[in-house]
């Protein structure tokens, strides 16, 4: 039998199987979950008061106030590793067993933030993300496996997580967050993990959390950096104390967003899996902590790590203090509802896949004619210069044949005059192509502008870009 | 007054727009040395700013400047503290201070 044959037919067989298993899974969770909520494992050891004269419920460090429970023999045999420790103990078990914390964006931070999460018992995790896994996620992504391909991440995770603990309930929101459905989904939750991948939703979750008095465990990573705070920490009131610490939220620290240019994606300028899975990590880590009651002096609170993978260094830094001016968690606010956070920060909340259109439609041309160009001898003048304005590291990765670099993100006057030569000592046509289409129409734009006339009708843009000659042209050429 | 000595911090990406350089050290002259129509020797931060635009910022200045100070999205850190805790364009330069410029990252 031929090698392939038996591959494909073992594949299909697989997933028949993996269909039956998770059908399987599926009716096993639903029937445990009508037997017994995760939750309500546990015994009530006291209800909660909601006149604070009780001890329990003073130490409570917020609003949303946790249950009090005594943990049954499985739950201290399962997490004794981590009961032993006198940081935590049956207590900050306890208090883990019955926490609600919500994960948005389930990427590189999320996957193993929310692993950790489940392993260490934390009552109920709810996951948001509006996407779907794809194969360029999965060097960082670690709950998502090569058969999840397509399908929702937030699925995807939930039965990894499902896997790792059954008895916490996981709860899945298979959608984009935005002002409308952001305090329904988040109400009830003890905390919230930032694991999203853009400005827009921090923005979002910053203002979300602030009014719900719940804090943000916000990470970031871009390439081989990674950043990581606490914001909107509010310290438990004691009862012998009318002071009650809190730390600066989002918007104390970054009133302004920065210029929608300035900001980097990892699909555009990539990330070393291991950097999320370490800031990912440590947002678990700083969720435990705060979950089972340690200080303020201990969490990230007021200070931001800042990791850079490259030199490998750790920075703890100091930040501002809350603002008594702040717009959102002062005294007296200007913002007292969600709102627009897109328009805030100019820019979208996914990822883009803007379609620019901003050429005449004579300087565009497709990818099947850039390919007649460059091999059916089309002009007198010769095949045509081919210059690739996507980043060096993407140019060493793939690459037209015989194409020249020169990054958007450098192109400037020197590299304006550069290709004006170009245009005066020869004669072929110049043709500028990126990965998606939008950035070689902004540097044809750029050169249109600046150089004379006459060279105008040299100059060309491909429709589409790398995407559209690996679709039209080349079915090897890698689709990232 | 001698020359100050001063440890430049770029990160988070904004050193891309330095060379790729994220740590050197710089000197700096008195404040009326390089600016002749200052009437101090002392360089605060506005100043060290203009100096870095001035001597190492190639092109693009609007990816780190904006106004008299940095564009919003660049945290400054003195000595590993936020500018604001120490009077931020208004901090006084000391010799051997750490100045860092980090870019904040929104990826995951
Ligand atoms: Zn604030």
């Amino acid at each position: 039998m031929d090698p392939n044959d038996e591959i494909a037919e073992l594949e299909y067989e697989i997933a028949l199987l993996r269909k039956k298993l998770h059908e399987k899974e599926s009716k096993l969770i639903q029937l445990k979950g009508q037997c017994q909520v995760a939750l309500d494992f546990f015994v009530d050891v006291e209800e909660p008061s909601t006149s604070g004269s009780s001890v329990s419920s003073s130490s409570q460090p917020q609003e949303v106030v946790r249950k009090v429970v005594k943990l049954p023999s499985w739950a201290i045999t399962r997490y004794s590793r981590q009961i032993i420790l006198p940081e935590i103990g049956v207590s900050g078990q306890a208090k883990l067993c019955v926490s609600k914390v919500l994960v948005v964006g389930v990427g590189g931070l999320g996957c193993p933030a929310a692993m950790y999460l489940a392993g260490a018992g934390v009552g109920q995790i709810g996951l948001v993300d509006y996407d779907t896994v794809d194969l360029t996620n999965l060097h960082r992504q670690v709950l998502h496996l090569e058969r999840d391909q397509d399908i929702s991440k937030v699925e995807s995770a939930a039965d990894k997580l499902r896997s790792i603990n059954s008895n916490i309930k996981v709860v899945t929101y298979n959608v984009q967050l935005n002002s409308k459905n952001a305090e329904e989904i988040a109400n009830g939750y003890h905390l919230v993990l930032d694991c999203t991948d853009n400005i827009p939703s921090r923005y979002l979750l910053n203002d979300l959390c602030v009014f719900l008095k719940i804090p943000l465990i916000s990470g970031s990573a871009l390439k081989m950096d990674g950043q990581l705070s606490i914001y909107g920490y509010k310290a438990p009131l004691t009862r012998d104390s009318t002071y009650q610490y809190r730390g600066p939220c989002y918007r104390c620290v970054f009133p302004k967003p920065p210029p929608p240019e300035t900001i980097g994606s990892c699909s555009a300028q990539g990330v070393a899996g291991p950097v999320p899975g370490i800031i990912g990590t440590l947002q678990a880590l700083e969720a435990i902590k705060y979950l089972t009651d340690i200080s303020n002096e201990k969490l990230l609170v007021g200070r931001l790590l800042i990791f850079d993978g490259e030199d490998m260094t750790v920075r703890i830094t100091s930040l501002r203090p809350r603002n008594s001016k702040c717009a959102v968690c002062s005294k007296k606010p200007t913002i007292r509802a969600l709102g627009d956070y897109e328009a805030f920060c100019k820019t979208s909340a996914r990822e883009q896949e803007l379609e620019l259109d901003i050429l005449p439609e004579k300087r565009r041309i497709t990818a099947t004619y850039l390919n007649r160009m460059l091999t059916d001898n089309l002009s007198k003048n010769g095949p045509p210069i081919v210059i690739d304005v996507r980043s060096e590291g993407e140019f060493r990765m793939c690459r037209i044949e015989g194409s020249l670099s020169s990054p958007k993100e450098k192109f400037g006057q020197v590299q304006m005059e550069k290709v004006s030569k170009l245009l005066k000592s020869r004669n072929n046509e110049i043709v500028f192509i990126c990965r998606r289409g939008n950035d070689s129409q902004i540097v044809v734009r750029q050169l249109l502008d600046g150089v004379d006339r006459m060279y105008h009708d040299r100059l060309y843009d491909v429709i589409g870009g790398l995407h559209q000659w690996a679709k039209q042209v080349d079915p090897d050429f890698p689709i990232y | 007054m001698c020359a100050l000595k001063i440890d430049l911090l770029f990160g988070g990406g904004a050193e891309l727009l330095f060379d790729k350089i994220k740590k050197r050290q710089v000197e700096l002259p008195p404040l009326n040395k390089y600016f002749s129509d200052a009437k101090k020797t002392e360089w605060t931060i506005r100043e060290f700013i203009v100096w870095i635009k001035d001597n190492l910022l190639r092109e693009r200045e609007e990816l780190f400047i904006q106004g008299d100070s940095v564009r919003p999205g660049i945290l400054v850190l003195v000595n590993d503290s936020d500018w604001e805790l120490c009077g931020e364009l208004d901090y006084q330069l000391q010799n051997n201070d750490c100045i860092m410029f980090i870019s904040t990252l929104h990826g995951g």
